[in-house]
């Protein structure tokens, strides 16, 4: 274990049973039994190959407003993200795409349904509760980096277990130097995001998820910002934690291009899923999409 | 937004050099509208600024409010004083014995004159149905002479109760004395006459005067017993002259008679008698206005720094829109003239409530004093048009002036700037300023050091004053370079107790150094100058203290109230109890020495016994028209022992004195000192008092017992206070503590403000840091972990700007100290614990500051990190 990049595939200590993916999310897959709730808590990480649903929704709605005004952003929408896998999520504008990876992050809740992240409901918890579970168990890529102006770089990586104030093990800190160092960021530690260009910034956001080795990461728009080669870097280096580390990803995109790292692509319209489909390429997503546009 | 754009975009696609009136008017209004709607976007946001103006108006209106209603009531009063008074005659020096008696039928012997009543007033102490003196706070207690009512001039006395006084040992007292001693007709009690002793009357009268304030005593006595009590029984101070109604001689005829009759009296019509008396109350008045005005001024300067500091982050944060206005086609003059008319109707608004403020301000200052009995008549506030004007200008002047180079950077914003995604906001380097800063600080320091060295006096402390000024203007410029380095130490103290918050507090506190610079300043200006006071205070305790310590030796120490001093009789009382080694009773002199006012002290009783002092020349003798000199005084007037030192009294006679004596500088003897009767002869005897009495007690003696026993003795002169050193020095510190205590409330105006300013400076920078703090959020800083960030990011610019006022506040203190070393401060004092206790109290000031910035900064949903929300 003190070299992860290299040894990715430790096993799974969750035990989840090896239920696989199950497009559009078939409810059996949520019925995984019940290890103890704090067990996933405190070993994270380290997934083990397709086995298990890192997360998943399960009815998912979400409504704006009330009354004429009444949004319906969400409707009802179940999916299980499979453990050690990259999925895409893909839609027009006004999809509700945006939402779902809220809800399923722990960013935003949902008017009904359940969202689980490993064995833990989030519909149930308080901020709190909430809070640390996105500190401990989630890693997140924003489309605008969002990095603390006055933080150095390697601050900005460390922030999330720094907040939690825990001590760093040797083996967390190996973990960290190896992200460091495949991420190409050695030489960038000491700077400031404002010192950084786009590309250099979005590799330490990506550092910074990949840090806490959480259990799943989230990217919103992660190449929203950047230009093709950055985009291409930065999806690279998703890609490369999903083969090589069995870590799981969930990214919001509308860029094709971008879409065709992943392993599955879901797609929505109107707030619901309406197809999904496994090793796209940037052509056959493009023209799912120019279908779903003209729907 | 929107709106406002399509409607520029017209006068944007003409040019901005548009010379069509028409499209001109057109921009106007287009600005005018983005200003208006701006204000009503930031309602929250700039209702700390209005306050900020609020406080600073309100004290500045207050104060004119307060003086104004006050001479309006006072000159009410003396509109009815000495009515029917067509001439006042008095001595010409105003501290001599008086009017002689025996003028009274010269002057009655004047054509014309129809009555002649002669003023007699002495300082009185009412005693009530308690038996303990009644407290009329700072208002007068009088004595004076009632004649019956066909011989007064005028009707002053209505009789509400009761009568006048027929024969000795009966007075009557004005309805708010018999109230305050809870004393009615027929009362039994007690009046103190400081030259004569305690005398018993009977209460037989109560009567309503104009002149009635709250606290003021006026007991009427007989003519006859009243000359007695107040006047040597040869002279009075004053006498009221009527004419003949209806004869047709006007006052100032009657003026020139009287005068002509009698050269060496001053002679003062009627109306010139009221005119002078509102001139004088007029001129007390006045100092107490630019005393508050001051105080006021202070507050709007600190002011000042926050409304610059608001505008300047709402240009900040709003440079996107401001670009795109420039981008649609506004000018750099239209930007700017937008922000300075909102800056205008903050300053509008503010100082239109701080008006209101005002008079609530000075009604509740008046409520305030009255409940202390200080004598403040009562009357209709006055709020005259020339407060108003003053008030809207100062707040509308500042908050412009504080608004212009705001506005003046948010003119110059590139058009481009709208395009980009992330505008920094860094602005321009610090270089130029730090090097003012330098300089100015440098010069500053070059003054102070120059001061603090050179020979006592006004042109030290006017160095001092010079040095000071350059060194706020230095530490104001170099404050943004300064913050780095003194935060970055301050904060590294926090890391290691609290994590990453204590770093992101850290940053964050110097993110933007001149804004942690402008805000800081606030409460630097505010402490600077408590901590000055404070120094001052500091040093003056402890000069009297070592005064006291070092120089006296008597063992009980009598004082009074300062208007009346010791009664008389109190050390020929002391003087009798058994265990009394020796008293001595010390008394105020003032003469003319080469037509110079001089003060001195006479000496009754054996003062080595009580004092330390040392004789450099001569003998301490001090019988006959011996003088004792200090070393000081006598090089200033090239004295030796054996010079002859010619003195006018009060009553214009000349009495040669002798040095016979020099002794060494001592702040407790002052410049000079004579013997108890040469003292008498100096001085007339209306003016004669007791400032002190100096009690040994005799080897042996049980100093417990003795103190038990002067008590005993004193106590019938009721006012009497029986001290040991301890006592005497702790009476001391109170008055320094008392006066220190008001200018502190005053100062606190100012830190009030000073801490507003933080609540905005957080307030705004919370809301530029939304994302940043919705992305903390997302990635697990859990609520309670955003609130500490925010208390310590606050506690560290609070605690900055506190350490350098409270610096520049003891360097300048003790140097202004250092340069009064001769007029009796002659201790330095540091209050270290007061300045360590300030900087605890600027860390927890800014925790609350940060209070409810800090909650909204917690309740930012982690999705503010990613939406506009």
């Amino acid at each position: 274990m003190n070299s992860p990049v290299t040894t990715p595939s430790g096993n799974s200590p969750t035990g989840n049973s090896p239920t696989g993916s199950s497009p559009n999310g078939s409810t059996a897959a949520g019925a995984a039994p019940a290890a103890t709730a704090s067990a996933p808590l405190s070993t994270p990480a380290v997934p083990g190959g397709q086995r298990g649903i890192a997360a998943q929704a399960i009815g998912l709605s979400k409504v704006y407003g009330s009354g004429d005004t009444q949004v319906r952003a969400l409707n009802s929408v179940s999916v299980d993200f499979a453990r050690g896998e990259f999925t895409a999520i893909m839609g027009p504008s006004g999809s509700g795409k945006s939402t779902l990876m809220h809800c399923l992050a722990g960013l935003d809740t949902a008017s009904s349904g359940s969202v689980r992240i490993g064995d833990t409901e989030l519909t149930s918890l308080s901020d709190k509760k909430m809070t640390q579970l996105r500190r401990d168990r989630i890693g997140f890529v924003f489309q605008a980096f969002n990095l603390v102006p006055t933080l150095t770089a390697l601050e900005n990586i460390t922030l999330p277990m720094d907040i939690a104030g825990t001590r760093r093990s040797a083996e967390d800190q190996a973990w960290l130097t190896s992200v460091i160092d495949t991420l190409g960021l050695g030489d960038r530690l000491g700077h400031r995001p404002s010192e950084l260009s786009g590309g250099q910034q979005q590799r330490v956001a990506c550092a910074r998820a990949l840090a806490g080795r959480p259990e799943i990461i989230f990217g919103d728009e992660p190449t929203g910002n950047l230009d093709s080669r950055s985009s291409g870097e930065v999806m690279g280096i998703l890609r490369s934690s999903v083969s090589q580390l069995g870590q799981t990803v969930v990214i919001v995109t509308h860029d094709p291009r971008a879409a065709s790292y992943a392993d599955r692509v879901v797609f929505l319209a109107d707030g619901q899923i309406v197809d999904e489909m496994r090793a796209p390429t940037a052509e056959s997503v493009l023209d799912r999409m120019k279908n779903l546009e003209q729907v | 937004m929107a709106q406002a754009s399509s409607t520029l975009a017209r006068p944007g696609a003409s040019g901005p050099g548009s010379d069509q009136p028409a499209v001109a008017a057109k921009s106007g209004a287009a600005m005018r509208k983005v200003s208006l709607r701006n204000l009503a976007a930031h309602k929250v946001r700039l209702a700390l600024t209005v306050l900020s103006v609020v406080l600073g108006t309100a004290f500045v209106a207050g104060s004119f409010v307060f003086t104004d209603t006050l001479q309006r009531t006072f000159d009410g009063i003396f509109d009815d004083t000495a009515v029917g008074v067509d001439v006042r005659v008095s001595a010409k020096e105003e501290e001599s014995s008086g009017v002689p008696l025996a003028d009274l039928d010269r002057l009655r012997a004047v054509p014309g004159v129809s009555k002649v009543e002669p003023g007699i007033t002495g300082q009185i102490v009412l005693l009530g149905s308690n038996g303990k003196a009644v407290k009329g706070g700072g208002a007068p207690s009088l004595g004076l002479s009632y004649l019956p009512k066909e011989q007064q001039i005028g009707d002053q006395f209505t009789f509400t109760a009761g009568a006048a006084p027929a024969r000795a040992g009966e007075i009557a007292l004005n309805a708010g004395a018999a109230r305050l001693g809870k004393l009615s007709v027929g009362s039994h009690t007690k009046v103190l006459v400081p030259s004569q002793g305690i005398l018993d009357v009977t209460l037989t009268g109560i009567y309503a005067t104009e002149t009635e304030t709250g606290g003021y005593i006026g007991a009427l006595f007989t003519q006859p017993q009243a000359l007695q009590l107040f006047t040597d029984g040869k002279h009075v101070g004053y006498v009221d002259i009527a004419g003949n109604a209806g004869d047709g001689v006007s006052e100032n005829e009657l003026r020139d008679r009287v005068a002509q009759a009698l050269p060496e009296l001053k002679a003062k019509t009627g109306d010139q008698v009221r005119h002078d008396i509102k001139q004088d109350i007029n001129n007390a008045l006045k100092f107490i206005n630019y005393f508050l005005l001051a105080f006021g001024a202070i507050a709007l300067l600190v002011g000042t720094f926050i409304i610059y500091n608001t505008f300047s982050m709402l240009v900040a944060q709003r440079l996107r829109e401001l670009a795109l206005l420039r981008a649609i086609g506004a000018s750099r003059r239209q930007v700017s003239r937008s922000v300075l008319l909102e800056a205008g109707l903050v300053g509008l608004v503010g100082s239109a409530i701080g008006i209101a403020g005002g008079v609530g301000l000075a009604y509740g200052l008046r409520a305030l004093l009255n409940s202390f009995n200080v004598g403040l008549p009562s009357g209709a506030l006055q709020l005259r048009p020339r407060t108003v004007l003053i008030a809207l200008a100062i707040g509308i002047g500042v908050t412009m002036f504080s608004a212009y180079s705001p506005a003046r950077r948010a003119a110059k914003i590139a058009p481009v700037a709208a395009m980009r995604e992330e505008f920094a906001s860094t602005g321009t380097s610090l270089r130029l300023r730090t090097a003012l800063a330098a300089v100015a600080g440098l010069l500053g320091v070059l003054g102070l050091v120059a001061g603090g060295t050179a020979k006592a006096g006004g042109g030290a402390a006017g160095l001092v004053g010079l040095g000071a000024l350059g060194l706020i203007i230095g530490v104001l410029l170099g404050a943004p370079a300064l913050s780095r380095p003194i935060i970055a130490v301050l904060g590294a103290g926090l890391g290691p107790v609290f994590g990453p918050v204590g770093r992101l507090a850290r940053t964050n506190a110097v993110r933007n150094p001149r804004r942690t610079a402008a805000t800081a300043f606030a409460l630097t200006l505010g402490l600077m100058l408590v901590t000055t006071i404070a120094v001052f205070g500091a040093s003056a305790k402890k000069s009297i203290n070592g005064l006291v310590d070092n120089g006296v030796t008597a063992d009980y120490i009598l004082t009074g109230p300062d208007a009346i001093g010791v009664p008389v009789a109190a050390a020929p009382a002391a003087a009798k109890v058994s265990g009394v080694a020796a008293t001595v009773a010390l008394h105020p002199v003032q003469v003319k020495i080469n037509n110079r006012s001089e003060f001195g002290t006479g000496v009754d009783g054996p003062l080595a016994q009580v004092l330390r002092y040392r004789i450099l020349q001569g003998s301490a003798d001090l019988s006959g028209r011996n003088l004792l000199v200090s070393r000081k005084w006598a090089e200033d007037n090239h004295w030796s022992v054996g010079s002859t030192v010619s003195m006018l009294t009060p009553d214009q006679n000349t009495v040669n004195t002798t040095v016979g004596g020099i002794y060494d500088d001592s702040q407790l003897l002052g410049n000079w000192l004579t013997s108890g009767s040469l003292y008498r002869e100096l001085t007339p005897s209306r003016t004669l008092s007791d400032e002190v009495v100096l009690i040994k007690a005799a080897p042996g003696t049980d100093l417990a017992a003795l103190r038990t026993d002067l008590e005993r003795a004193t106590d019938p002169l009721v006012v009497v206070q029986v001290q040991d050193r301890e006592e005497f020095k702790g009476e001391g510190a109170s008055r320094i503590n008392a006066l220190l205590a008001v200018l502190y409330g005053l100062l606190a105006l100012a830190i009030v403000i000073a801490v507003l300013g933080i609540i905005n400076t957080l307030a705004l920078s919370v809301v530029e840091r939304r994302r940043e703090i919705g992305m903390l959020r997302a990635v697990g800083m859990v609520r309670p972990q955003v609130r500490r960030a925010i208390y310590l990011e606050s506690m560290l610019i609070a605690v900055f700007g506190a350490i350098v006022g409270v610096a520049l506040g003891l360097t300048f203190g003790s140097l202004f100290v250092r340069t009064l070393r001769e007029q009796g401060l002659d201790q330095v004092s540091v209050p270290i614990g007061q300045a360590v206790l300030m900087l605890v109290l600027a860390a927890v000031v800014g925790v609350l500051a940060a209070l409810w910035p800090a909650a909204r900064a917690a309740r930012t949903p982690p999705l503010a990190a990613i939406a506009d929300l």
